[in-house]
């Protein structure tokens, strides 16, 4: 496979994973900016999971599956704690969403140092196990991100529980009204973007390295997702689309970086330059959730 | 037998709450200035702040305990001791200054554009530019302090001020902006001082040189004080002084005025006349300029050098504000003393013996705080609603002559202190 | 079988500070439209909330046909069959009709949605109630008619019995009103019983049985609509005689004030313009009446006149100076006032103190700074002036957080604060939503007392009582045009209705 399709694959696989995540949390009417901390989570129990089956001797097949499940319910885990801020307690959103993520760079390291037992934080592990080919880049994850990204369209717009799902994002008073319970729709929505945050953070670090130092978390890719989400205008198909165009800048990035006379750093910034110029250019017709951000109290109608 | 046990408990507890209770009781009847006081939210804050302090702690020390056991009691003491962990307390002091000084700034950072309704989560961004403007004072332009202090400010208004413009007349959100521009930023000073632009940058240590003495910050007579400790310098005046600045302009001034109301009420704010998209621009402003000279109070102590090449995650002292911000109430003077803490937590952790556990627990620690100071609202909340139910015991007992029905029940605690 | 479907026995809900229903009985009997009045703050929402399962009463109980019931949430209502109708519809905007309808009890397989079933089962409704509804549009894109009509298709679609509706015709027409009139008969002769809450007395006497009335948390009594009048039902809200007609004395109108010319505004919504063409004037002592529909373009013009939004076309001049793009400062230096339509949103900053917005227009003064400090001690003085001469109420005076005032207060907050910036243009949109009839009567006088010291008013309002009462002019607003020009002394409130719904017109066809 070209590496510039490879590489673009698998930055999509990544984005769209997340960014999914994303626009489930905030159709059901939460601003998840936590979404960096949790895919930071994600990875770690992922990696620590697959290496300690690793070596034990554990089958491939079992390895993947238990691994990427660890990182589904770790990344869970972790955004229950925006989720129960927010909702159960109505903290503001985007201050524990940096909290959050703040949070998971430091415990990444404290948990990451437990498992190595060294003074680094990096851990090793298998990720061939993980590939379609040997050494290729592309990872069993580009299914997984086919599947859910078909999945969330078909729930959200076909099946009662998205129809419910969405009207706690746009009006939870008259989803209350009807006997919908916005909390437990609000909960449904945050969990989405917390296992497909974990799993995203897991495809990230698995794709692009055999080892991750987890002090640098996941490099601002949990906020380059949240642009994609709105460059979709937090519809499944449009996000696809979105990854694919922010998974191609990522990768011209990082293949060309150094080459054609300028400078590496503008290749760095690129992704971001380019992030900004869409948001700028949707800002105007983009329709968030009409209710994000905004805490539900029963007891105010 | 286990009952027996129940009970005593139980009658323990709610001797004690009639004693609580019967102190706030007696302090409606005679509402002295103390009890008056416990239900000021000015009261209220700091011990919703001291709650989020506590709990933050307590988790802190039960990571420590899972991470090692066996020497956990000396590890929480090292946390707890901060900066007096040094051989010599006054070093430790300093070392608490010098850090504390650069968080100070943020927060205020942080609180200024708050109060204005935005979200300032761009302050790493900001302090990573007011970094590169007084390097390049220092380096490039070989100028004196004072300078490379106001470069440093003038850096970070400018990358303030970007987030403002895309808000004001693009409607972009200033987080998403803030976010991006954050990286941009860290982008943008690796390459100044990093190898590619070779201004500044020491091959052989690969970091920055060390600056120009002519660059470093005076250090008035605290280097004497603190027995040789040479990084406390004009920065703490200068942090102090802004502090009381930025209040004074909060509460005091027609532009603070206009700048609450905005972060109130926009709507109310462009309603009477004011002009939201420049005075959001010049907290942008601002607030980047406060985040800016952070940069510059800190690393024009020499503190530390930087590297562009050992620097590739965003600074956290720009996230740090934000948990100091929150923990301060954001009051500029309440965050004076939450740097102080936070800082002392931080320090305490690099004490940490790190063949057992990682500096980064002082984070988590300073972490864990920003995320509990976002429960503050409803930890206020609660402290009224106990104050209330005494309250209406109080009247009860009283009888007291019926409340104006004119007057709706003070919905307290949604607004931040003064 | 009881005689009566509902029953709500000796209901007492208390809030802190407050009783909010006070030993309250109400009994709904199968198939009648029973009436519940009372001004705003009498306790009605809080009854329904109960009735709704949204509060729980600390004393008294609820009956369903005779048995008694406990209702701990709107589920248990649903369960019940008792359904409502809000004042604020809960409508989600970008679901089309059909979703909206089955939200919360949609006909599924498997867990997809069957929306054809569900179609046809509304179709059925639709007919058999003469509800006429688009199920494939967006709801954003309908009338506020239709909206109506979906909001009680959901109660049927439900087969609820009960059917609760919450002042429904504050945004109607008076045709649309009629219309909703027939649907309530209709409703009640299919064996549906109505709860029928407003504060309208016109509205009671045409379509309801009965009728109970509660005042300050008390239950008045229950009267057949029949066997009563208008004024005795007002009198047992209010609690007095009221003055059904304001006291204006005649006086020639002066010099133009305010000239607006061919003004357009573009829409936020659509592509097309909210104001077409718009022209008029204001003179010194008049009060002109713009009249409409909440949503026919009203609020966007007077944004566009206070300079909250832009002109797209035309001029607008006050006295004879051109401030078509004028800041919003320099009109209210030139002299133009505004009691903005949203007193929350607009109007006050609520977290700031009663103080600090009294002063909300004038803060720049040098009375209230120097030096860009502000002159706190002259802040509070002018601040106390305006709380005397005005009657403001509030818990602690200019320190109260504006937040914790009544609505009543809040808005006579707002009209010191216009007022006595001594204005040559007043603006009042909708300045009396949402108050009870005391501060009505107070902000209506204090309107026609500036009117008659020679001030040029204009007023917006969606009550029609208040448009005839108070107006000299009526400009009746449809589509963004003004397509009438009345005379109140000479229209009546059903012609008035007809140039609302855009039956009619007398000017401006001309122009097209």
């Amino acid at each position: 496979m070209p590496l510039v399709l490879e590489y673009t694959l698998v930055f999509t696989t990544v984005l769209a994973l997340v960014a999914l995540g994303g626009m489930f949390s905030e159709r059901s009417g939460v601003i998840n900016l936590g979404l960096e901390g949790i895919m930071v989570i994600g990875a770690l129990a992922g990696a620590i999971v697959t290496s300690v089956l690793s070596k034990a001797n554990c089958p491939n097949f079992l390895n993947v599956i238990v691994s990427i499940i660890a990182s589904m319910i770790s990344g869970w885990l972790f955004s229950m704690l925006l989720g129960i801020a927010c909702i159960k307690f109505k903290a503001d959103q985007t201050i524990t969403g940096t909290a959050l993520n703040i949070m998971s760079t430091a415990l990444a390291v404290v948990i990451a140092r437990m498992y190595t037992k060294t003074p680094s934080s990096q851990v090793d592990y298998t990720r061939q196990i993980y590939m379609f080919s040997y050494d290729g880049n592309v990872g069993i994850f580009l299914i997984f991100m086919l599947v859910a990204t078909f999945a969330s369209y078909v729930f959200l717009f076909k099946t009662s529980g998205g129809l419910r799902l969405m009207s706690c994002g746009e009006h939870p008073q008259a989803a209350d009204s009807v006997g919908i319970n916005v909390y437990k729709e609000r909960y449904l929505g945050v969990s989405i973007s917390g296992i497909l945050g974990g799993l995203g953070g897991f495809a990230y670090i698995v794709q692009s390295a055999g080892q991750w130092d987890f002090k640098y978390g996941v490099t601002g890719f949990g906020f380059l997702a949240l642009a994609v989400m709105i460059f979709g205008q937090w519809k499944p198909i449009k996000i696809l689309l979105a990854a694919l165009v922010f998974g191609l800048c990522q990768t011209v990035a990082i293949i060309y970086s150094g080459t054609l006379g300028i400078p590496q750093f503008v290749y760095k910034m690129l992704p971001y330059i380019v992030c900004m110029i869409v948001l700028v250019l949707t800002s105007k017709k983009s329709r968030a959730p009409k209710a994000e951000g905004q805490p539900y109290d029963q007891g105010k109608r | 037998m286990n009952s027996t046990f129940k009970d005593k408990i139980k009658s323990v507890f709610s001797n004690l709450r009639n004693r609580i209770r019967d102190f706030f009781v007696k302090g409606k009847q005679e509402k002295s200035g103390l009890q008056k006081f416990l239900t000021t939210d000015a009261f209220k804050n700091f011990l919703s702040s001291v709650i989020c302090v506590i709990i933050g702690l307590l988790v802190g020390i039960i990571v420590i305990v899972i991470v090692n056991a066996p020497n956990s009691a000396e590890a929480i003491a090292s946390i707890l001791k901060g900066g007096f962990n040094a051989p010599k307390w006054q070093r430790g002091v300093g070392s608490v200054l010098v850090n504390a000084i650069p968080l100070l700034l943020c927060s205020l950072s942080i609180i200024f554009a708050y109060k204005c309704g935005l979200f300032n989560i761009g302050a790493p961004g900001q302090y990573v530019i007011g970094a590169m403007f007084a390097f390049l004072g220092a380096f490039f332009l070989k100028a004196p302090w004072y300078v490379c202090l106001i470069l440093s400010a003038i850096g970070g208004a400018l990358w303030g001020i970007i987030p403002g413009f895309f808000k004001a007349f693009l409607s972009v959100n200033e987080v998403i902006t803030s976010i991006m521009f954050n990286w941009i930023g860290l982008y943008l000073l690796n390459f100044v001082a990093g190898p590619e632009a070779g201004i500044m940058y020491n091959e052989n240590l690969a970091e920055c040189f060390i600056l120009p003495k002519s660059s470093l910050l005076p250090t008035l007579g605290f280097d004497k004080m603190l027995s040789g400790y040479k990084y406390v310098t004009v920065a703490f005046y200068i942090a102090i002084i802004l502090a009381i600045v930025v209040r004074i302009i909060l509460n005091k001034t027609k532009f603070g005025y206009e700048i609450k109301a905005t972060g109130n009420n926009k709507d109310a704010a462009k309603y009477a006349g004011m002009n939201y998209k420049r005075n959001l621009i010049i907290t942008m402003a601002i607030s980047g300029a406060l985040a800016g000279i952070a940069a510059g109070c800190f690393y024009l102590t020499g503190y530390e050098v930087y590297s562009a090449t050992k620097q590739t995650s965003l600074p956290a002292m720009g996230f740090n504000g934000i948990a100091a911000a929150f923990l301060g109430c954001l009051n500029p003077i309440g965050s004076i003393f939450s740097s102080l803490l936070i800082t002392h937590i931080n320090v305490g952790g690099g004490y940490l013996d790190t063949t057992y556990y990682s500096k980064e627990i002082g984070d988590l620690i300073s972490s864990l705080i920003i995320y509990l100071c976002a429960f503050s609202l409803f930890i206020r909340l609660t402290i009224t609603k106990i104050q209330n139910r005494k309250k209406e015991l109080a009247e009860a007992n009283n009888a007291t002559p019926e409340k104006n029905p004119d007057v709706k029940e003070e919905k307290v605690g949604e607004k931040e202190c003064h | 079988m009881s005689d009566y479907v509902i029953e709500m026995i000796n209901i007492t809900k208390k809030f802190p500070g407050i009783v909010a229903n006070d030993n309250i009985t109400l009994q709904l009997k199968k198939g009648e439209i029973h009436a519940l009045l009372g001004e705003n703050g009498a306790g009605k929402s809080t009854l329904m909330s109960v009735l709704f399962g949204l509060y729980q009463p600390e004393e008294g109980y609820i009956k369903k046909d005779g048995k008694k019931v406990i209702i701990n949430s709107p589920n248990d209502a649903t369960a019940l069959h008792i359904g409502m109708v809000h004042q604020h519809f809960k409508l989600v905007e970008i679901f089309t009709v059909l979703d909206n309808i089955i939200l919360g009890a949609e006909p599924t397989k498997y867990g997809f949605i069957e929306r054809k079933k569900g179609a046809e089962r509304i179709k059925k409704l639709s007919e058999q109630y003469g509800l006429s509804v688009d199920l494939n549009a967006v709801v954003e894109d309908i009338t506020v008619g239709m909206q109506q009509r979906v909001e009680i298709l959901k109660m049927l679609y439900r087969d609820n019995d009960i059917l609760i509706f919450d002042e429904p015709t504050a945004v109607l027409t008076p045709q649309e009103i009629d219309e909703l009139m027939k649907i309530m008969k209709n409703l009640a002769a299919e064996g549906k019983s109505i709860l029928f809450i407003t504060h309208k007395l016109n509205e009671i006497m045409s379509v309801a049985d009965r009728c109970t009335v509660l005042r300050k948390g008390k239950c008045i009594g229950t009267v057949n609509v029949a066997d009563t009048t208008k004024e005795e039902l007002s009198e047992m809200m209010v609690g007095r005689k009221v003055e059904f007609s304001v006291q204006k004395p005649e006086i020639t109108p002066g010099e133009v004030v305010l000239e607006v010319k061919n003004v357009s505004v573009a829409s936020k919504i659509h592509k097309g313009e909210a104001v077409k063409n718009v022209s008029f004037n204001v003179r010194q002592g008049e009060i002109v009446c713009i009249a409409g529909i909440d949503g026919n373009g009203q609020t966007e013009f007077i944004h566009a006149l206070s300079g909250l939004d832009k002109v797209k076309s035309g001029e607008i001049l006050l006295k004879g100076k051109n401030i078509t793009h004028a800041p919003i400062r320099e009109r209210s230096k030139d002299g133009m006032s505004h009691i903005p339509e949203d007193r929350q949103k607009h109007g006050l900053v609520l977290d700031y103190s009663l103080e600090d917005n009294l002063v909300l227009q004038k803060y720049w003064e040098p009375e209230f700074v120097n030096k860009g400090f502000l002159r706190r001690k002259n802040i509070r003085k002018y601040a106390e002036k305006l709380i005397e001469q005005y009657d403001v109420r509030s818990g602690q005076g200019p320190i109260t957080i504006c937040r914790s005032m009544s609505g009543g207060n809040q808005q006579k907050a707002i009209v010191a604060r216009e007022i006595d910036k001594n204005p040559d243009l007043l603006i009042a949109v909708q300045p009396t939503r949402g108050l009870d009839v005391g501060a009505i009567e107070y902000i209506h006088k204090q309107i026609v007392s500036q009117r008659n010291s020679m001030k040029a008013v204009l007023l917006v309002s969606l009550e029609l009582d208040e448009v005839m009462d108070l107006s000299d002019r009526i400009l009746v607003m449809y589509e963004g045009e003004i397509v009438g020009e009345l005379d109140p002394k000479t229209t009546t409130v059903q012609e008035l209705g007809l140039y609302m719904a855009g039956a009619k017109r007398n000017v401006g066809e001309n122009h097209e």
